[in-house]
Protein backbone atom coordinates (compact mmCIF):
# COMPACT_ATOMS: atom_id res chain seq x y z
CA UNK A 1 0.00 0.00 0.00
CA UNK A 2 1.15 3.37 -1.13
CA UNK A 3 0.55 5.51 2.33
CA UNK A 4 1.80 8.10 4.60
CA UNK A 5 2.07 7.18 7.96
CA UNK A 6 1.82 10.57 10.55
CA UNK A 7 2.66 10.06 13.87
CA UNK A 8 1.55 12.62 16.44
CA UNK A 9 3.61 13.01 19.88
CA UNK A 10 2.40 14.88 22.59
CA UNK A 11 4.77 16.83 24.28
CA UNK A 12 4.51 15.07 27.24
CA UNK A 13 5.35 11.53 25.42
CA UNK A 14 8.68 13.33 24.76
CA UNK A 15 9.03 14.17 28.11
CA UNK A 16 9.90 10.66 28.95
CA UNK A 17 13.11 10.47 26.35
CA UNK A 18 16.00 11.99 26.50
CA UNK A 19 17.77 14.39 23.81
CA UNK A 20 18.91 11.40 22.08
CA UNK A 21 16.42 9.17 22.40
CA UNK A 22 14.01 11.62 20.93
CA UNK A 23 16.57 12.80 17.75
CA UNK A 24 16.96 9.22 16.93
CA UNK A 25 13.24 8.19 17.17
CA UNK A 26 12.50 11.46 15.18
CA UNK A 27 14.97 10.13 12.42
CA UNK A 28 13.80 6.71 12.50
CA UNK A 29 10.55 7.38 11.85
CA UNK A 30 11.38 9.96 9.27
CA UNK A 31 13.75 7.83 7.17
CA UNK A 32 11.27 5.33 7.30
CA UNK A 33 9.29 7.22 5.26
CA UNK A 34 7.09 8.35 7.65
CA UNK A 35 5.47 12.50 8.72
CA UNK A 36 6.35 13.50 12.10
CA UNK A 37 3.66 15.95 14.06
CA UNK A 38 5.11 17.10 17.49
CA UNK A 39 3.52 19.22 20.63
CA UNK A 40 6.09 22.12 20.92
CA UNK A 41 9.66 22.21 19.39
CA UNK A 42 12.96 20.81 20.12
CA UNK A 43 15.54 23.12 21.80
CA UNK A 44 18.30 24.91 19.45
CA UNK A 45 21.08 22.01 20.35
CA UNK A 46 18.28 18.96 19.64
CA UNK A 47 17.61 20.87 16.51
CA UNK A 48 21.87 21.05 15.46
CA UNK A 49 21.64 17.25 17.00
CA UNK A 50 18.56 16.56 14.86
CA UNK A 51 20.45 18.18 11.36
CA UNK A 52 23.65 16.17 12.57
CA UNK A 53 21.77 12.90 12.68
CA UNK A 54 20.60 13.59 9.80
CA UNK A 55 23.50 14.10 7.93
CA UNK A 56 24.72 10.73 8.76
CA UNK A 57 21.93 9.02 7.66
CA UNK A 58 21.27 10.60 4.45
CA UNK A 59 22.13 7.36 1.79
CA UNK A 60 21.94 9.60 -1.30
CA UNK A 61 19.56 7.25 -3.17
CA UNK A 62 16.77 7.13 -0.80
CA UNK A 63 17.27 9.26 2.21
CA UNK A 64 17.68 12.99 0.82
CA UNK A 65 17.40 14.58 4.49
CA UNK A 66 14.77 16.33 6.37
CA UNK A 67 12.13 19.34 6.04
CA UNK A 68 11.49 21.01 8.96
CA UNK A 69 8.47 23.39 9.83
CA UNK A 70 7.32 25.03 12.90
CA UNK A 71 3.76 26.81 13.33
CA UNK A 72 4.50 29.07 16.75
CA UNK A 73 1.99 30.65 19.35
CA UNK A 74 2.44 33.94 21.64
CA UNK A 75 3.90 33.04 24.62
CA UNK A 76 1.96 33.29 27.52
CA UNK A 77 3.53 35.58 30.29
CA UNK A 78 2.75 36.69 33.32
CA UNK A 79 0.55 39.69 32.77
CA UNK A 80 -0.66 38.41 30.25
CA UNK A 81 1.28 40.54 27.21
CA UNK A 82 3.95 38.56 25.70
CA UNK A 83 5.53 39.93 22.30
CA UNK A 84 7.79 36.36 22.42
CA UNK A 85 6.84 33.42 20.56
CA UNK A 86 6.96 30.03 21.12
CA UNK A 87 6.85 26.71 19.04
CA UNK A 88 3.66 25.33 19.10
CA UNK A 89 3.67 22.52 16.42
CA UNK A 90 6.65 21.02 14.76
CA UNK A 91 6.22 19.21 11.58
CA UNK A 92 9.18 17.00 10.53
CA UNK A 93 9.59 14.79 7.06
CA UNK A 94 11.27 13.30 4.54
CA UNK A 95 12.42 15.88 2.15
CA UNK A 96 11.27 14.01 -0.99
CA UNK A 97 7.79 13.43 0.45
CA UNK A 98 7.28 17.09 1.36
CA UNK A 99 6.73 19.01 -1.56
CA UNK A 100 5.11 21.59 -1.85
CA UNK A 101 4.56 23.54 1.56
CA UNK A 102 3.01 26.91 1.89
CA UNK A 103 3.51 28.28 5.47
CA UNK A 104 1.50 31.48 6.94
CA UNK A 105 2.21 32.16 10.45
CA UNK A 106 -1.20 30.07 11.62
CA UNK A 107 -1.44 28.17 8.75
CA UNK A 108 0.38 25.43 7.14
CA UNK A 109 -0.55 23.21 4.09
CA UNK A 110 1.20 20.77 2.30
CA UNK A 111 1.05 18.35 -0.66
CA UNK A 112 3.13 15.08 0.37
CA UNK A 113 4.29 13.25 -2.90
CA UNK A 114 3.82 9.51 -2.57
CA UNK A 115 5.31 8.01 -5.63
CA UNK A 116 2.18 8.40 -8.26
CA UNK A 117 -0.34 8.98 -5.99
CA UNK A 118 -0.87 12.47 -3.99
CA UNK A 119 -1.68 13.42 -0.44
CA UNK A 120 -2.60 16.71 0.85
CA UNK A 121 -2.61 17.42 4.56
CA UNK A 122 -3.52 21.09 5.75
CA UNK B 1 39.70 58.14 21.41
CA UNK B 2 41.64 55.21 19.67
CA UNK B 3 43.87 54.73 22.43
CA UNK B 4 40.96 54.08 24.70
CA UNK B 5 39.50 51.68 22.52
CA UNK B 6 43.16 49.56 22.19
CA UNK B 7 43.08 49.41 25.27
CA UNK B 8 39.73 48.32 26.36
CA UNK B 9 39.94 45.66 23.20
CA UNK B 10 43.50 44.73 24.86
CA UNK B 11 41.79 44.25 27.84
CA UNK B 12 39.64 41.83 26.64
CA UNK B 13 41.51 40.03 24.73
CA UNK B 14 44.55 39.65 26.14
CA UNK B 15 48.18 38.64 24.45
CA UNK B 16 47.52 35.19 23.78
CA UNK B 17 43.80 34.94 23.89
CA UNK B 18 42.38 34.90 20.11
CA UNK B 19 38.67 34.98 18.78
CA UNK B 20 37.91 32.52 16.59
CA UNK B 21 34.79 33.84 14.31
CA UNK B 22 33.22 31.68 12.21
CA UNK B 23 31.03 32.32 9.19
CA UNK B 24 27.85 30.48 8.62
CA UNK B 25 24.79 30.80 6.31
CA UNK B 26 23.53 28.96 3.44
CA UNK B 27 24.95 27.96 0.53
CA UNK B 28 25.43 30.22 -2.23
CA UNK B 29 24.75 33.12 0.19
CA UNK B 30 28.23 34.11 -0.04
CA UNK B 31 30.57 33.34 3.17
CA UNK B 32 33.49 32.36 1.32
CA UNK B 33 33.43 35.84 -0.87
CA UNK B 34 33.01 37.59 2.37
CA UNK B 35 35.60 35.51 3.50
CA UNK B 36 37.63 36.91 0.94
CA UNK B 37 37.15 40.22 0.86
CA UNK B 38 37.60 40.19 4.68
CA UNK B 39 41.49 38.80 4.26
CA UNK B 40 41.90 40.53 0.86
CA UNK B 41 40.87 44.00 2.52
CA UNK B 42 43.25 42.69 5.82
CA UNK B 43 45.81 40.77 5.02
CA UNK B 44 45.98 41.40 0.87
CA UNK B 45 44.85 37.76 -0.14
CA UNK B 46 42.16 35.62 -0.29
CA UNK B 47 41.13 32.60 1.89
CA UNK B 48 39.47 30.37 -0.31
CA UNK B 49 37.80 30.13 -4.02
CA UNK B 50 34.21 30.64 -4.48
CA UNK B 51 32.13 29.08 -6.98
CA UNK B 52 28.63 28.83 -8.28
CA UNK B 53 28.06 25.19 -7.30
CA UNK B 54 26.55 25.17 -3.60
CA UNK B 55 28.51 23.19 -0.88
CA UNK B 56 31.57 23.99 -2.82
CA UNK B 57 33.40 24.98 0.37
CA UNK B 58 33.18 21.36 1.76
CA UNK B 59 36.13 21.44 4.03
CA UNK B 60 36.60 24.00 6.91
CA UNK B 61 39.23 26.80 5.62
CA UNK B 62 41.20 28.30 8.35
CA UNK B 63 43.33 31.40 8.26
CA UNK B 64 45.29 32.15 11.45
CA UNK B 65 46.68 35.23 12.50
CA UNK B 66 43.96 37.70 10.28
CA UNK B 67 44.93 40.96 11.88
CA UNK B 68 42.00 43.85 11.51
CA UNK B 69 43.28 47.29 11.16
CA UNK B 70 40.70 49.62 12.11
CA UNK B 71 41.08 53.22 12.46
CA UNK B 72 44.26 52.31 14.06
CA UNK B 73 42.96 49.61 16.47
CA UNK B 74 44.01 46.54 16.17
CA UNK B 75 42.15 43.07 16.28
CA UNK B 76 43.96 39.65 15.98
CA UNK B 77 41.65 36.66 14.92
CA UNK B 78 41.09 33.50 12.90
CA UNK B 79 38.35 33.25 10.29
CA UNK B 80 37.14 29.88 9.75
CA UNK B 81 35.19 29.40 6.58
CA UNK B 82 32.61 26.63 6.96
CA UNK B 83 30.27 24.84 4.88
CA UNK B 84 26.54 26.24 4.10
CA UNK B 85 24.29 24.22 6.82
CA UNK B 86 21.31 22.65 5.43
CA UNK B 87 18.30 20.23 6.23
CA UNK B 88 19.08 18.01 3.09
CA UNK B 89 21.23 17.31 0.29
CA UNK B 90 19.65 15.76 -2.86
CA UNK B 91 22.20 15.10 -5.46
CA UNK B 92 19.87 16.00 -8.40
CA UNK B 93 20.58 19.37 -7.49
CA UNK B 94 23.97 19.25 -8.54
CA UNK B 95 23.16 17.78 -11.89
CA UNK B 96 21.96 20.79 -12.73
CA UNK B 97 25.64 22.56 -12.49
CA UNK B 98 26.70 20.00 -15.43
CA UNK B 99 28.09 17.49 -12.72
CA UNK B 100 27.83 13.45 -13.87
CA UNK B 101 25.83 11.60 -11.62
CA UNK B 102 28.74 9.82 -9.86
CA UNK B 103 30.21 13.30 -9.40
CA UNK B 104 27.09 14.50 -8.08
CA UNK B 105 26.27 11.64 -5.45
CA UNK B 106 30.14 12.40 -4.37
CA UNK B 107 29.23 16.06 -3.90
CA UNK B 108 26.45 15.22 -2.33
CA UNK B 109 28.29 12.71 -0.01
CA UNK B 110 31.01 15.24 1.25
CA UNK B 111 28.58 18.31 1.85
CA UNK B 112 26.80 15.72 4.22
CA UNK B 113 29.94 15.66 6.02
CA UNK B 114 30.67 19.60 5.48
CA UNK B 115 27.39 19.84 7.30
CA UNK B 116 28.45 17.70 10.37
CA UNK B 117 32.05 19.73 10.55
CA UNK B 118 29.65 22.97 10.18
CA UNK B 119 27.37 22.26 13.51
CA UNK B 120 30.81 21.10 15.40
CA UNK B 121 32.46 24.00 15.27
CA UNK B 122 29.89 25.95 16.77
CA UNK B 123 31.50 24.23 20.06
CA UNK B 124 34.55 25.89 19.18
CA UNK B 125 34.26 29.40 18.06
CA UNK B 126 33.58 32.77 19.50
CA UNK B 127 31.99 34.87 17.43
CA UNK B 128 29.84 34.29 14.16
CA UNK B 129 29.19 36.13 11.29
CA UNK B 130 25.32 34.75 9.54
CA UNK B 131 25.59 35.46 6.29
CA UNK B 132 21.74 36.12 4.66
CA UNK B 133 21.16 36.31 0.89
CA UNK B 134 19.23 39.65 0.82
CA UNK B 135 17.76 38.24 -2.15
CA UNK B 136 16.30 35.83 -0.62
CA UNK B 137 13.46 35.05 2.15
CA UNK B 138 15.71 35.36 5.31
CA UNK B 139 13.24 33.30 7.41
CA UNK B 140 14.08 29.59 6.87
CA UNK B 141 14.75 27.06 9.44
CA UNK B 142 18.72 26.61 8.65
CA UNK B 143 18.59 30.46 10.00
CA UNK B 144 16.30 29.84 12.96
CA UNK B 145 18.40 26.75 14.14
CA UNK B 146 21.12 28.30 13.84
CA UNK B 147 20.46 31.58 15.18
CA UNK B 148 18.58 29.33 17.95
CA UNK B 149 21.86 27.58 19.00
CA UNK B 150 24.20 30.80 19.01
CA UNK B 151 21.60 32.10 21.35
CA UNK B 152 21.81 29.13 23.32
CA UNK B 153 25.42 28.89 23.19
CA UNK B 154 25.62 33.02 24.44
CA UNK B 155 28.03 33.34 21.02
CA UNK B 156 27.92 36.86 19.96
CA UNK B 157 26.69 37.00 16.05
CA UNK B 158 26.69 39.39 13.50
CA UNK B 159 23.79 39.36 10.72
CA UNK B 160 25.61 40.14 6.86
CA UNK B 161 22.47 40.91 4.44
CA UNK B 162 24.78 39.93 1.95
CA UNK B 163 24.27 41.26 -2.14
CA UNK B 164 22.71 44.56 -1.73
CA UNK B 165 24.42 45.14 -5.35
CA UNK B 166 21.61 43.11 -6.81
CA UNK B 167 18.16 45.07 -7.61
CA UNK B 168 16.07 42.57 -6.25
CA UNK B 169 18.19 42.71 -2.54
CA UNK B 170 15.63 43.61 -0.05
CA UNK B 171 17.78 43.61 3.34
CA UNK B 172 14.69 45.61 5.51
CA UNK B 173 14.00 42.15 5.30
CA UNK B 174 16.13 40.39 7.44
CA UNK B 175 15.97 43.34 9.48
CA UNK B 176 12.27 43.38 10.23
CA UNK B 177 12.43 39.61 10.86
CA UNK B 178 15.13 39.54 13.20
CA UNK B 179 15.04 43.16 15.58
CA UNK B 180 16.73 41.74 18.00
CA UNK B 181 20.09 41.27 16.30
CA UNK B 182 22.50 43.44 14.25
CA UNK B 183 22.31 43.21 10.87
CA UNK B 184 24.66 44.85 8.22
CA UNK B 185 23.62 45.18 4.72
CA UNK B 186 26.70 45.00 2.48
CA UNK B 187 28.21 43.59 -0.64
CA UNK B 188 30.68 40.74 -0.09
CA UNK B 189 31.38 40.81 -4.00
CA UNK B 190 31.74 44.82 -4.10
CA UNK B 191 33.34 45.90 -0.43
CA UNK B 192 29.87 48.20 -0.26
CA UNK B 193 29.70 48.85 3.55
CA UNK B 194 32.04 46.45 4.51
CA UNK B 195 33.59 49.35 6.98
CA UNK B 196 29.99 48.94 8.81
CA UNK B 197 30.10 44.92 9.12
CA UNK B 198 34.35 45.52 10.81
CA UNK B 199 32.67 48.33 13.01
CA UNK B 200 29.92 45.82 13.56
CA UNK B 201 32.15 43.11 14.88
CA UNK B 202 34.21 45.07 16.28
CA UNK B 203 31.41 46.24 18.93
CA UNK B 204 30.03 42.43 19.54
CA UNK B 205 32.93 40.54 19.27
CA UNK B 206 34.94 42.11 21.93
Amino acid sequence: MNGLKMDFLSSDALLAHTSMEKIAMIVDKVKGGNLVIIEGGLIPEEEAELIETTMREIDIENFVGIDIYTLEKDKKSLFGISKKKAVGLTIIGPANTMKTVKKKSNFISMIANLGDSGASLH
Amino acid sequence: MQNIFRRFLNKLLGKDKKLKIGLYGHPNSGKTTLANTMTNDWIGKPLGLSSEIPHETRKVYRQEHVSINHNGVELDFDIIDTPGIATKIDYKNFLRFGLSEAEAKERAKEATKGIIEAIKWLDDVTGVILVVDATKDPLTQANITIIGNLEARKIPFVIVANKIDIPEATPERITAVFPQHTVVPISALHGENTENLYEAMIKRFH
